[in-house]
């Protein structure tokens, strides 16, 4: 396979993520209402009561956007669209009509990746924005993030988003059921992992919970919402690439293998 | 449907020249589902350039067959070669030139119908997309194009389905039950669609389905299968006679003096009355009709009429399907 036909496959790919639109309502609602919410409410509150209530923005403002934004919706979103670019040519009765091309079923795998990251990264990097557009616009007399804040936080809502959405990608192929992936994905998310990175008897078992080694990268302080395991960075990286590795692996070898 | 979309002209290579005549050739194909064996030791011979029917009652095994073929499931035991080349070891050069729709044409609803396209386009390469205007023209969809997928009809999909499968430029189409879902319009477009993709463009066409009606107007050969296995293969006519009783239809002046002088007749199996004349069930070959003739006439008997009685496709696959053992399921087959 050359770079044309990978790119088009990308194109493809993408093509069919952009069009779904039910899906990429909720992706925009999860990933840009809340940060909205967030400084909307809280201009508001300084608004009634400066003494009581900081301004929204500033670098306070910045830490709680970005913990909703990375920590939160982004990687609900995220869920999203990897279960939708994992499920969804399965779901439709399209993918044995793409088997039947001859294009090899790992190239079809591979090509969903990319795609999902593309349309993720879109919707986050929005959201991220809005994110640095209430810190500066509401910071009042904050101080505001450096220029090195605004690109760490940049590239932790690229690793939060991305790594989630990948992990998603692999596990809906795996299951090949939409309902099931979300449910389960965002059950893990919410429920399972802050669950068990507080079950202090599980001692350092709890490192390999994917959300308490993506906060390990945070740039800015999580706080007693977040990190429960301390971790060094290099543990928390080699988490992170045995979590995509694994369901990029499972979701390649499903789909190699599965009845089309 | 208008204008050809490319001339399958240029040929995939074919890795054993003793299958250059043969677009597909089964041996030995068998497909077990546990305990069930669904495709049992089927050997089947497509020639090239041909419109050839695969036809069996429902659950006979013909989209399972399918499925191997298009390297879709594996195939428990036996051989397989598409256009010459064995499946599933060059499966990816040998689908390159191969279209195929399997069961119902499938969709993402909430594209259009070029869109759909794009996207098949896209994994198969670069000339797949200039293709994609003129197989939508070719299948009359070119207006509707641009409409999302959801609102086009069941015969619209099976066109879009075939629009699809041309953008391989195939020179072997499969089409598992083309016509579900068309109107009697569209059938007859889709048969003359499928003769002229045969006859003007040299492709093959490997039709699967179980109207009998279906597979004689359009096919020139067939394979009949039942409970997995190939019961008879060959051109359509022979199959619609082979194994078939030579019967005629006798009009005479006097039935009872000719009912009567069949009967003592050894070149007459069985004579009986219908509503057409006299049937009579002849013992030896049709040739010997003249003789039944001469006969006659030697008894004093003035015939009006003598006729052979053609047999159909259908007449055939009733006959050796299991069919006719299992009355209870009649509404499977539709001529």
């Amino acid at each position: 396979m050359n770079a044309t036909i990978a790119l088009q496959m990308f194109g493809a790919d993408f093509l069919k993520l952009r069009k779904r639109r039910g899906t990429m309502i909720w992706v925009l609602v999860l990933a840009l209402l809340p940060v909205i919410i967030l400084f909307t409410v809280k201009a508001i509150q300084h608004s009634s009561n400066a003494l009581k209530y900081e301004p929204a923005g500033g670098t306070p403002g910045f830490t709680d956007g970005l913990r909703l934004l990375c920590l939160f919706f982004g990687p609900l979103a995220a869920v999203l669209i990897g279960v939708e670019a994992g499920t969804g040519d399965a779901s439709a009765g399209v993918f044995r009509d793409l088997v039947v091309t001859g294009r090899s079923r790992l190239a079809l795998f591979g090509s969903r990746v990319p795609a999902a990251l593309a349309v993720c990264w879109s919707v986050t990097v929005t959201g991220y924005a809005l994110v640095l557009l209430g810190t500066f616009a509401f910071a009042s007399n904050l101080p505001t993030p450096d220029t090195a804040l605004v690109l760490n936080g940049l590239g932790f809502t690229l690793l939060t988003t991305g790594v989630v959405c990948v992990v998603a990608v692999g596990f809906a192929s795996l299951t090949n059921s939409k309902p099931a992936a979300i449910t389960a994905l965002i059950a893990w998310q919410l429920v399972a992992s802050p669950l068990i990175a507080n079950i202090s008897s599980l001692g350092k078992a709890r490192d390999a919970v994917l959300s308490q080694a993506l906060i390990h990268f945070s740039p800015v302080h999580v706080g007693d919402r977040g990190a429960s395991v301390t971790m060094s960075q290099g543990t928390g990286l080699l988490v992170l690439v045995a979590w995509v590795a694994l369901f990029l692996a499972l979701g390649a070898w499903r789909t190699r293998t599965m009845d089309a | 449907m208008s204008p050809p979309v490319d001339a399958a002209s240029a040929e995939v290579p074919t890795s054993d020249p003793t299958s250059a005549g043969l677009a597909v050739e089964t041996a030995g194909l068998t497909k077990r589902f546990g305990e069930r064996t669904a495709v049992d030791g089927v050997d089947l011979l497509v020639p090239r350039g041909s419109a050839f029917g695969f036809l069996g009652p429902n659950g006979a095994g013909k989209t399972t067959t399918i499925r191997m073929l298009l390297g879709l499931t594996h195939a428990s035991a036996g051989e397989m070669r598409v256009l010459g080349h064995p499946v599933p070891a060059e499966r990816g050069t040998t689908l390159q030139r191969v279209g195929a729709i399997v069961e119902d044409p499938r969709f993402h609803p909430y594209l259009s119908g070029r869109e759909n396209l794009r996207v098949v386009a896209a994994v198969r390469g670069p000339e797949a997309a200039e293709r994609i205007a003129p197989a939508l023209a070719r299948v009359g969809l070119s207006e509707r194009a641009d409409e999302k997928v959801k609102s086009y009809s069941q015969g619209m999909r099976q066109r879009l389905g075939v629009a699809r499968c041309l953008l391989a430029d195939p020179l072997l189409l499969i089409l598992d039950e083309p016509t579900n879902g068309l109107d009697p319009g569209g059938i007859q477009e889709f048969r003359e669609m499928i003769r002229a993709m045969v006859e003007q463009e040299g492709r093959t066409v490997f039709l699967s389905s179980h109207l009998l009606d279906e597979v004689e107007k359009i096919c020139d050969a067939a394979a009949i299968v039942d409970r997995g296995k190939i019961v008879t293969q060959g051109p359509i006519a022979e199959l619609a006679e082979g194994g078939a009783r030579h019967e005629l239809i006798v009009g005479a002046d006097d039935v009872e003096l000719a009912l009567s002088a069949l009967s003592t007749s050894e070149l007459v199996r069985e004579a009986r009355r219908s509503d057409e004349g006299i049937r009579v069930v002849l013992s030896g070959e049709p040739s010997t009709a003249a003789q039944v003739n001469a006969m006659l006439v030697r008894a004093g008997v003035g015939v009006m009429r003598l006729e052979p009685v053609r047999h159909s496709l259908e007449q055939r696959f009733l006959e050796v399907t299991s069919r006719l053992d299992a009355p209870e399921q009649p509404q499977e087959v539709q001529a």
